[in-house]
């Protein structure tokens, strides 16, 4: 019967038509993530190559300075994105994913991002989340919404309903053949991300994967629910898509609203006035009120000469320093909204699936504010590093040819999650099944109907 | 013979509208059964409330000595229905939707017995693997009646199934529905027809505004009177 029921569906010539169209667009979503990716490794690789020859052309340039080398010495540090970013973008195409940063003040460097795309930044991506969390759901809808509905338009339901042993079983099979049909084209745009893209089979891809059945199993439940309530196929049909405008459109832009308005990021413009106020300032201001507090930052440099006659690298890389130090605060409170903006953008999606399956996709693909925000404290790390690293060889103007240059390379950030994704899962999971219960009751309920008075 | 169908006090009302006024019945194993009546007069009513598609208001409906309600689950195992324009599976050939509606009531049967019976329902063989969408009101009706064989109905209800059949076709259905009572089933047919009626029934009942009226043997009255008496009643 299965079999059957399959064959009368994917004969539908309409069927056949949506499948190919959401075949080709997720194919065209592949093609636009790969495309994305190569971009991206292009950019780590040119990096990679600039790093090594702006080195070698400043060494060869300023070779008895340490200073004053130091002041055009950049070092990249690289946020490379899994291959999974081709599948969910996210925020990586907007956000600085390359940070490539001399010794100096710290908050004057970090923000400063190639922003080539901002029309991306309105629309999103067609990558092949947004085909799964936004183009899918209408696939399902289409599918799904005269799945009881056309039996009894069309007249077939009674003659189903005098045979079949459950009403109920009977469409929970429609509905699974349906499913199968798009978990079907789910796995053939999975398996051709892994050719195309290539994705490697891991882990990642797994999680990737099982949260993508998940959220289109979850739009199974919508749909059975709206069935249950037994409403003609126009009606069906404008509840469900009413449902797509809610969940995918009005509930995402209402919580986006009201984050930025109960956290509004005004430290973003305080904190690049006091870096830049805390270190020009300094120019005129009197040495030992720029020494003092560098001291107090890094004791450990105290014992190295700064007043000396001549111009002095100590004193101007300690003024560096204090547009930082004098940042601080603006800059932390700035990482902190955002953290909190987070953190209540991940409490509204646990009502609003859609949300949740974008934000779980993107955490496991590494592309998220979340990871954005690790590659920006990383970022400072690793600035910190390079620092220390390098302020001795300045403070004591130390050879330039006794420095190794070649252990110099760039450096890659790591991201660890912060969320166990399929955890993180769990309210779409129990939402499912709350549907389904739901939708069951309902056709309990409903019992036989579709009859007509004689 | 043995009661195969039974209405005792069968009520159904929607609000003040009574659809059906305590019908109470009896139908023997083996009978054809024919409801007459005008539209409105509760013949498809009285089917539904038999297929378990309506809740009574009142009084009860039994089906092999058991009640359809709340045990239509159990009583739909005995019977098949074969509306006024069957409708099918458009994507699915005649021998396709037999085969998907004998597997939905639990039946699963090979491509020669599954042809068998369209067969023996008059379809031409020719027609078993085109699609439904090719099928004319007749053939329909066929693939209906030979979901009713392979499922071993015991009783088939028929709502107006000569409806818009031409005359060859209803001499088909006819011989083919007397075949199936000879064969021991129960037919229970909602018709306009009087004169098939007459020629198929073995008992007809005449229904006005929800009531039955007149219950009498074909044995004993011509169309003619019959005619009379329909006319009359209503």
């Amino acid at each position: 019967m299965y079999l059957l029921a399959f064959s009368n569906f994917i004969r539908s010539r309409s069927v056949l038509i949506a499948i190919t169209l959401f075949l080709v667009t997720g194919v065209i979503s592949l093609y636009i993530g790969s495309r994305f990716l190569q971009k991206q490794q292009a950019a780590v690789e040119a990096v990679t190559q600039l790093q090594q020859a702006q080195i070698e052309r400043n060494v060869k340039n300023v070779p008895d300075q340490f200073g004053l080398l130091m002041y055009y010495l950049r070092f990249a540090y690289i946020n490379k994105p899994d291959p999974l970013a081709a599948l969910a973008i996210g925020q990586q195409d907007i956000n600085n994913s390359i940070q490539y940063l001399t010794v100096r003040g710290l908050e004057g460097q970090r923000y400063d991002t190639g922003l080539f795309n901002p029309y991306n930044q309105l629309t999103g991506n067609l990558d092949l989340s947004f085909v799964i969390l936004f183009l899918f759901p209408l696939l399902i809808i289409a599918f799904n919404f005269n799945v009881l509905s056309q039996e009894a338009e069309e007249g077939t339901w009674p003659l189903v309903r005098i045979q079949a042993g459950s009403a109920m079983r009977f469409i929970v099979q429609k509905l699974s053949i349906r499913l199968i049909v798009v978990l079907g084209l789910l796995l053939i745009l999975l398996a051709l991300a892994v050719v195309i893209v290539p994705v490697p089979l891991n882990s990642k891809l797994l999680m990737f994967s099982v949260t993508s059945v998940l959220y289109i199993v979850f739009w199974f439940a919508v749909s059975f629910l709206i069935i249950a309530l037994r409403y003609s196929s126009a009606i069906s049909a404008l509840l469900l898509l009413s449902c797509w405008v809610l969940l995918c459109l009005l509930g995402p832009a209402m919580v986006n609203s009201y984050l930025t308005a109960r956290y509004p990021v005004q430290e973003a413009y305080s904190t690049f006035l006091k870096q830049r106020d805390g270190y020009h300032t300094k120019w005129d201001a009197d040495k030992d009120k720029t020494m003092e507090p560098f001291f107090k930052h890094y004791p450990q440099f105290s014992r190295y000469v700064w007043n000396s006659p001549k111009f002095n690298y100590m004193w101007y890389y300690a003024m560096q320093q204090a547009g930082d130090d004098e940042a601080a605060g603006d800059s932390k409170a700035m990482q902190n909204k955002l953290r909190q903006r987070q953190q209540l953008a991940e409490k509204f999606a646990c009502w609003i699936a859609p949300m949740q399956a974008q934000l779980a996709l993107t955490d496991i693909a590494g592309t998220g504010l979340q990871q954005q925000q690790q590659f920006l404290d990383s970022t400072a790390a690793f600035h910190e590093s390079t620092k220390l690293h390098f302020y001795p060889r300045i403070f004591t103007d130390g050879a330039v040819s006794a420095e190794n240059w070649a252990q110099h390379v760039p450096r890659y950030f790591k991201a660890t999650a912060a969320m166990v994704p399929l955890f993180a899962m769990m309210p779409l999971l129990v939402f499912t099944l709350i549907l389904g219960a739901t939708g069951v009751v309902i056709f309990r309920r409903k019992g036989a109907a579709y009859t007509f008075q004689g | 013979m043995p009661v195969i169908l039974e209405a005792v006090q069968l009520t159904k009302q929607y609000q003040e509208y009574t659809a059906l006024r305590q019908l109470s019945l009896s139908i023997d194993t083996g009978e054809i059964f024919c409801l007459l009546g005008q539209n409105g007069a509760g013949k498809t009513t009285t089917i539904n409330l038999f297929l378990g598609f309506l809740e009574a208001s009142e009084g009860k409906a039994l089906i092999n000595g058991i009640e359809v309600r709340p045990n239509s689950n159990a009583t739909r195992q005995h019977i098949a229905y074969i509306p006024e324009v069957v409708q099918l599976y458009g994507n699915l050939s005649g021998i396709e939707n037999l085969d998907f509606f004998s597997r939905l009531a639990g039946f699963t049967y090979s491509k020669q017995e599954l042809a068998a019976f369209l067969q023996k329902a008059g379809l031409q063989q020719e027609a078993n693997s085109k699609r439904l969408a090719a099928y004319s009101k007749g053939m329909r009706q066929k693939v209906a009646i030979a979901i009713a064989l392979a499922k071993n109905a015991t009783v088939i209800f028929m709502d107006e199934p000569t409806s818009g059949l031409d005359p060859r076709a209803t001499a088909e259905f006819t011989a083919i529905c007397k075949e199936l009572a000879a064969a021991g089933k129960t037919i229970f047919m909602a018709t306009h027809d009087i004169f098939n009626a007459v020629n198929l029934g073995s008992r007809i009942g005449i229904m006005k505004q929800g009531s039955l009226v007149h219950t009498v043997h074909t044995s004993g009255i011509s169309a003619t009177e019959l005619q009379q008496l329909y006319l009359e009643t209503i």
